[in-house]
């Protein structure tokens, strides 16, 4: 078990900069997401931390011990590839066998781990089967298996269930879960999948174009977003966003009136950043993100807003539907089934709402 | 669907009819020419006339021999030097990559005649580049053309250096093949380069390996041009003739079409077996 840091970790290919300096604290035996739309460096900050890529700038540590210049093998680290990376040539048994063997493990050790992990994984049935005799959860759970057998202080997974159908993701998903229980390893683990991020992280890095965005307990950057991507990003279905302008300010925050629809507005309470201080200035464009849930009945808010219905989707116990405001912007407002009207406009209420300036940072 | 096939056969036809001519009747024609004596006008038909010529004849043996030695020495030279040249060309230290695969394809399309002569220029006695290297480091030089085992040797080398390059391409590809992450999961294993080769490259190229050994030895089974053109026709005293020059000097210098065409079968029928021997050592346990 231990702890890794990455100390302001930079890396280049030739000109270009893919990771503009991360710094990341995963605590001994915590469960860390990487998450992020694809091609924002999750896996190239993955692999530096397993060593398969060089570090152009900064540092990484693992149990505190400084790692640029350290062979991969070294590093205590065990991966699960998103592809198996499973050797087709060999059986189950072999695969997670291989590494040991080759670099002269005695037997019995040897032995003792395949064992081990083949219970742990409940693949022993398997254990003379190729890969390719097998199904795609049951490759998945060898190449686990493989990082099991290397008894590593730290397991990195790069998008390890993004080749499976989704029912089987569920289940690796809470299988995964369980390991981690189980070993009580530090795992960091990337994905794009937010969901999979909120139901797996102790802590989730949200990353976009080589930056993070944001480090933070799951429910944390639900409730409490740093900006637009984030609170976009994190939720499904996605926060709504609704455009519109600071018109005032009150003794508790501002209020936004909401574009194109002058009568609606909505007062936002402002904790940060004092208000007398002139900012956020008064005419400024601002979004005011609500979340599907937070979208009350009629009445039962501060802001009522009409919207006209597109389409319902049912989905059994809640309902989302997907509207227009008067803007033309779309928004997506959640139901409990028994409470959908058969309208093509309803008015709702705001609820709770963010409020982001221009550049997609918080305000608060 | 039906109208469509025979619209397409049509389509095909010429194709069909030119092939049918000049590729599948010369090969049953001459399977039964093989079973008539061709030196009587008319041929008569007589089944051991040629077949059983070929079994007791020393010079199809000598032939034999010689072709076998061959492919014995040179296919796994060759596969083997091709291997290292594959491993060569897939480094990511190699510059100018796109370079060395040309240089190495290259033999294959320059012309027999010209590859001949430059060969027997290299390897003249007097005058030649090799002998003059061997004898730059105090070796002696060598009669490559009037001895029959250095005769051999420039054969096989000659066939070597035609044919390791297109070897080592196919072997490239296949290992280009080989996904990348699968060498990383062993280096995380702290499996060293060396052993990665042996315990996942060269397992996962032996389809490929098993391809580039039956085409080499169907290639060697028929070999004819150097021995024809370097070693002037299987010299010194047939010390160099490979069944493919004996089925030349029998078909078309003697005429004697029955009895080539048995030494044609012998060679397709040798060719098959032992592709077929190998296809069986190197199958893909169950
Ligand atoms: N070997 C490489 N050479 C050049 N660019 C690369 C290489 N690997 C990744 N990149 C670039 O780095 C960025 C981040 O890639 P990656 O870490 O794979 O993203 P993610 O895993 O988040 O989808 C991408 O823009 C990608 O094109
Ligand atoms: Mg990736």
């Amino acid at each position: 078990m231990a702890t890794v840091t990455l100390n302001n970790v930079i890396k280049r290919f030739g000109v270009f900069e893919v990771v503009h300096g991360a710094n990341i604290d995963v605590k001994d035996g915590e469960f860390v997401v990487f998450v992020g739309p694809s091609g924002c460096g999750k896996s190239t900050l993955l692999r530096m931390i397993a060593g398969l890529e060089d570090i152009s700038g900064g540092e990484i540590a693992i149990g505190g011990k400084l790692v640029n210049d350290v062979e991969p093998a070294d590093r205590g680290i065990a991966m699960v590839f998103q592809s198996y990376a499973l050797y087709p040539h060999m059986s189950v048994e072999q695969n997670l066998s291989f590494g040991l063997r080759m670099t002269g493990n005695p037997n019995a050790d040897t032995d003792r781990r395949v064992k081990r992990a083949a219970e742990i994984l409940r693949i022993n049935e398997l254990m003379k089967r190729r890969p390719k005799q097998l199904s795609g959860g049951q490759r998945q759970r060898v190449a686990i298996g493989r990082a099991i057998v290397r008894e590593p202080q730290v397991f990195l997974f790069d998008e390890p269930l993004s080749n499976l159908d989704a029912e089987l993701r569920v289940q690796m998903r809470v299988e995964i879960s369980r390991l981690h229980k189980e070993l009580g390893t530090t795992m960091i683990y990337v994905t794009h999948d937010q969901t999979e991020a909120m139901t797996l992280a102790d802590r989730i890095v949200v990353m976009r174009a080589g930056h993070i965005e944001q480090i933070g307990r799951p429910l944390d950057l639900y409730d409490n977003p740093d900006n637009q991507f984030v609170a976009g990003f994190v939720g499904s279905p996605k926060m709504n966003f609704i455009s519109g302008r600071i018109v005032g300010r009150d003794a508790h925050g501002v209020v936004v009136e909401l574009a194109g629809q002058e009568k609606t507005r909505v007062a936002q309470p402002l904790t940060g950043a004092a208000p007398e201080a002139g900012s956020p200035k008064i005419g400024s464009k601002v979004m005011v993100g609500v979340r599907p849930e937070h979208f009350g009945s009629a009445g039962e808010g501060d802001t009522d807003l009409v919207v006209r219905i597109d389409v319902v989707e049912h989905l059994g116990g809640t309902s989302f539907l997907y509207a227009r405001t008067a803007n033309g912007e779309d928004v997506v407002i959640q139901r409990d089934a028994a409470k959908v009207p058969d309208v093509s406009e309803i008015t709702v209420s705001i609820g709770k709402s963010y409020l982001f300036d221009e550049k997609g940072l918080r305000l608060r | 669907m039906r109208y469509q096939n025979a619209t397409a056969y049509r389509f095909l036809a010429p194709y069909l009819l030119i092939f049918a001519i000049f590729w599948v009747w010369p090969i049953i024609d001459s399977f039964m020419i093989s079973f008539q004596a061709t030196r009587t006008v008319p041929w008569r038909f007589a089944p051991t006339f040629n077949w059983g010529r070929l079994i007791g004849d020393p010079a199809f043996f000598n032939a034999l021999k010689n072709t076998l030695l061959i492919l014995v020495i040179q296919v796994p030279v060759m596969i083997t030097l091709a291997l290292v040249m594959a491993v060569l060309l897939n480094s990511p230290l190699l510059k100018a990559r796109g370079l060395y695969r040309f240089a190495f394809f290259a033999p294959v399309v320059v012309g027999e005649v010209a590859y001949s002569a430059v060969f027997r220029l290299m390897f003249n006695l007097n005058f030649g580049i090799i002998n003059k290297l061997l004898n730059s480091v105090g070796l002696p030089s060598v009669d490559w053309f009037s001895n029959v085992t250095p005769a051999m040797a420039l054969i096989m080398i000659a066939v070597t250096w035609r044919w390791a390059g297109y070897n080592a391409i196919i072997l490239l590809a296949g290992m280009q093949s080989i996904p990348e992450d699968v060498y990383e999961a062993a280096t995380l294993d702290r499996v060293s380069k060396l052993k990665q080769f042996f315990f996942i490259t060269l397992p996962l190229l032996k389809p490929v390996i098993v391809f580039c050994l039956v085409l080499s030895i169907i290639g060697t089974m028929q070999l004819f041009t150097e021995p024809f053109l370097i070693t002037e026709r299987g010299g010194p005293g047939g010390g160099t003739e490979t069944l493919g020059l004996l089925l030349y000097r029998q078909g078309f210098r003697s005429l004697n079409f029955g009895y080539a065409s048995a030494v044609a079968y012998t060679m397709a029928g040798l060719a098959i077996a032992i592709t077929l021997v190998q296809l069986w050592l190197t199958r893909e346990p169950k």
